[in-house]
């Protein structure tokens, strides 16, 4: 009997010992593709130098909600990097899958840089936007994600919606006629950043994107600055994408360790320039000094100053019946 | 352009006009001076219309371009913005299939299951309705219907990785579980299943009821073990070219039609096979089917009558082997069973042998032990007249029933001979364990069949089997006294 049980454990063994090949899943938002492929190469060489293991990051990127739902419901992320910290929260939340105060364990509130929103126009810019006062128009044309599924276009509303409070003397009243025009001129919904992008820049509708700067410049970089503009409004917001370590998957994976490294190298030099490179802002004062050319300077507002924080920005705005909801009429 | 070619067509017909009146004389030359005069106003007021016409007309035409220009842009616009939102439409229809749950019935039963296929529910079963007609038994046997099996069966997977599957049996006369249990698969190369199922050593045994060349299996069976509550570590290797199952059990008798929910000793039985098609990924067509094996089981069993067989049983299910009162399980046991299947298009082939070799004693007088040797050995074969391919696991007809248009399913032939040998010492004349008045110490059968594959899901069979006994002694009429002539029928459904 001892005989057997000692072959049936050695069996087991065996079969486990060449399975070990440390992976790491990335679940993140639409536009950091090429963030992360970028930044990926270079963590796994980082790791096998220090190291010597190899490791191999898988990504996998949709709007920023839906990530967080998919998390939520079983997808096996070690790391979430997520448009808006309200998505990590909801997976803290919902999932109990890494604790509540998730944000306070990296520097920056876990945000390794930041972006903000911008206007991207096409070449010559025909119908002269040059604020957000030029986007609500009659006639104009805005393509921007659906608030409901996309974190970039939480961040698009909620800085039409800070601007709109700033020119009318905080009137909420105004600010949300302000808006509903801008919506009113919206006329799909994709349901993350990347795919806005593509409904603008390859299917050619639309006369303004409200795009993540990262994703605005990339834009310009790939089909070329003769055929779109970038403008930059008066104000805009601060947007903060937070990153972190899924506790109990990461634990399950026994890739705790590794996926702390991976989330930690994102501060370090090569990974701020990294980010930098990518049209992300670094955090790293030094760095965004040496890319500041390539950032425009404008207003930035943050979500805790106008909105009180995420929680009750997303109740306020983008919960079900919500003052999206209630604004948002499909044609 | 048109008014600018009235214009000078109007022009040239003044001009060419002129000369025919210098051809009058002084006379009227006062007059026509007057007259010319009044045509040259009429051309140059004729020329100061048209071109305040084309002026306006050329004003006109920027502003109409304009205006479809902007027209067109905006259908453009409306175009490409139906597109993309069908595009999008299409995704958000595709990611809802993707959570839809799975709903289907086909051949294979119902199943639910989860849009990631994490968690999977089949319901499926199978009903034999059989009937056995004896020949010349001088009425020792009742010759009529019977309810072989009717299983309903329910089996999946939930996250992922663990498969459960429940067999409970309400066909024969009691209803039992046949098969209970709960596999987790690592990979399909390590598996480890627990609960109740057939223990992994007779090929015959080890073959789905639903696709054996004949209602009942052959002799070897009788020596082989049926199913058994253990836990066990399976897999297939190199894509199938080897599987391989090893576990521990409860341990059971040689073959028992009724099986066990529990234990009732603490001897365990270990029971393994090996089984190899080496060809089976090969370009050699003709040898891909060729299988190969090795199963074996092993046990010091100590359990007294219950460890022993309640009897070997004929092709018509008749008991012509049975040891004496007081005969127990007293020692080892072990079976050795060399095995193989070779299959080729519509021809098929299968051979097994079996030694089941087991230690028994006496607890009456004269006591005594002893080493008892039981064998038996089967080949069975089959032609699928209609073509199909035969196989381990069936035959799928191409035509299904349907003869409004001619088609009749698959039929197929088959045959078998067979036979077992109980060991000459089990009836010694000075330490006997079984006697010959009532027991034969051997049986060999042949039979043959015509089994009719209407479609995956329904079966019908008929078949003639003949078995002979020897080393009877017993009186007359008796079940080895005569030989056993048995015409099998048995309508099948399985889903």
């Amino acid at each position: 009997m001892k005989t057997f049980l000692k072959i049936l454990l050695a069996c087991l063994l065996a079969a486990t010992a060449d399975a070990k090949e440390i992976k790491l899943l990335n679940v993140s938002y639409d536009p950091t593709r090429e963030l992360y492929q970028d930044y990926n190469a270079a963590f796994t060489r980082y790791w096998k130098a220090k190291t010597g293991d190899d490791v191999v990051v898988s990504q996998s990127h949709g709007g920023s909600g839906k990530q967080a739902l998919s998390v939520v419901n079983g997808l096996e992320a070690d790391v979430v990097t997520l448009a808006l910290a309200y998505d990590i929260d909801a997976i803290a939340r919902q999932g109990q899958l890494l604790p509540a105060d998730w944000q306070k364990r990296l520097p920056d509130n876990s945000t390794p840089y930041t972006s903000t929103i911008v206007f991207l126009v096409r070449k010559g810019n025909p119908k002269h936007i040059k604020d957000w006062d030029d986007v609500v128009k009659p006639g104009v044309v805005v393509v921007t994600p659906n608030p409901k599924t996309s974190g970039g276009a939480r961040w698009n509303f909620l800085a039409a919606w800070a601007y709109a409070l700033d020119q009318y003397g905080h009137d909420e009243t105004k600010a949300r006629d302000f808006v509903a025009r801008l919506y009113k001129n919206v006329p799909v919904l994709d349901s993350g950043a990347r795919g806005a992008t593509t409904t603008f820049v390859e299917r050619g509708i639309g006369d303004v994107l409200l795009a993540w700067e990262n994703e605005a410049h990339l834009a310009l970089k790939e089909f070329g600055a003769d055929k779109f503009e970038i403008v930059t409004p008066s104000e805009s917001i601060l947007a903060e994408p937070p990153v972190a370590v899924v506790d109990k998957v990461a634990k399950k994976h026994g890739t705790t360790e590794l996926a702390k490294a991976y989330l930690e190298y994102l501060y370090s030099d090569e990974g701020q320039e990294i980010a930098a490179r990518n049209f992300y802002r670094p955090r790293n004062e030094t760095i965004a000094a040496k890319y500041a050319g390539q950032f425009s300077q404008t207003k930035l507002v943050t979500v805790d100053e106008v909105f009180e924080g995420w929680q009750k920005a997303q109740k306020k705005f983008f919960s079900d019946g919500g003052v999206f909801d209630q604004i948002y009429q499909p044609e | 352009m048109k008014l600018k070619q009235l214009a000078i067509t109007m022009l040239a017909g003044l001009l060419a006009a002129v000369p025919a009146f210098a051809g009058d004389g002084d006379a009227t030359n006062s007059t026509t001076e007057a007259e010319i005069e009044a045509l040259k106003k009429e051309v140059q007021e004729l020329s100061r219309k048209v071109q305040i016409l084309e002026q306006q007309r050329e004003a006109a035409q920027p502003a109409a371009t304009d205006t479809n220009r902007e027209q067109i842009q905006a259908l453009d616009q409306k175009v490409r913005i139906l597109e993309r939102q069908r595009e999008l439409d299409k995704e958000d229809a595709v990611a809802a299939a993707k959570t839809r749950p799975l709903i289907r019935l086909d051949s294979s039963g119902f199943t639910l299951g989860s849009a990631d296929t994490n968690f999977v529910i089949n319901l499926h079963g199978q009903v034999q309705l059989d009937s056995r007609t004896f020949f010349d038994d001088h009425n020792l046997v009742n010759s009529g219907f019977l309810l072989r099996r009717a299983r309903p069966i329910v089996s999946g997977t939930v996250f992922h990785d663990f498969d459960f599957m429940f067999v409970p049996d309400f066909g024969g006369s009691t209803v039992q579980i046949q098969d209970a249990y709960l596999n987790y698969r690592y990979r399909s190369e390590l598996q480890l299943q627990g609960g109740k199922f057939k223990s992994s050593v007779g090929l015959e045994q080890l073959q789905s009821d639903l696709y054996t060349f004949f209602n009942e299996r052959s002799l070897v069976t009788d020596l082989v073990p049926n199913r058994d509550l253990g836990v066990e570590l399976h897999g297939d290797l190199l894509g199938g070219v080897a599987s391989y199952a090893a576990g521990i059990f409860d341990g059971a008798p040689d073959y028992n039609g009724t099986t066990f929910n529990s234990d009732s000793d603490n001897d365990k039985a270990f029971a393994g096979r090996l089984f190899l098609q080496p060809l089976k990924t090969t370009d050699l067509n003709a040898l891909r089917g060729l299988g190969l094996g090795l199963g074996g089981s092993y046990e010091d069993d100590h359990n007294g009558a219950s460890g022993l067989t309640p009897g070997y049983t004929t092709d018509g299910q008749q008991k012509f082997f049975s040891y004496s009162a007081g005969v127990v399980a007293n020692g080892t046991h072990w079976r050795l069973s060399p095995q193989a299947y070779y299959y080729y298009g519509p021809f098929g082939l299968l051979g097994e042998y079996v030694v089941s070799d087991q230690q028994v004693s006496r607890t009456t007088a004269p006591l005594g032990s002893a080493d008892l040797q039981n064998t038996a050995w089967e080949i069975s074969g089959g032609w699928v007249l209609t073509g199909e391919d035969a196989s381990y696991n069936g035959v799928t007809p191409k035509h299904l029933f349907d003869p409004r248009n001619g088609q009749w399913g698959a039929w197929q032939v088959v045959g078998r001979y067979e036979e077992l040998k109980v060991d000459d010492k089990a009836f010694s004349s000075t330490l006997p364990f079984a006697v010959s008045t009532a027991s034969a110490s051997a049986a060999r059968a042949w039979s043959v069949g015509l089994n009719w594959y209407l479609n995956r899901n329904f079966r019908v069979n008929a078949s003639f089997s003949h078995t002979t006994f020897s080393g009877y002694t017993g009186t007359f009429p008796a079940v080895p006294a005569q030989p056993e002539n048995v015409l099998f029928t048995r309508l099948q459904l399985a889903f």
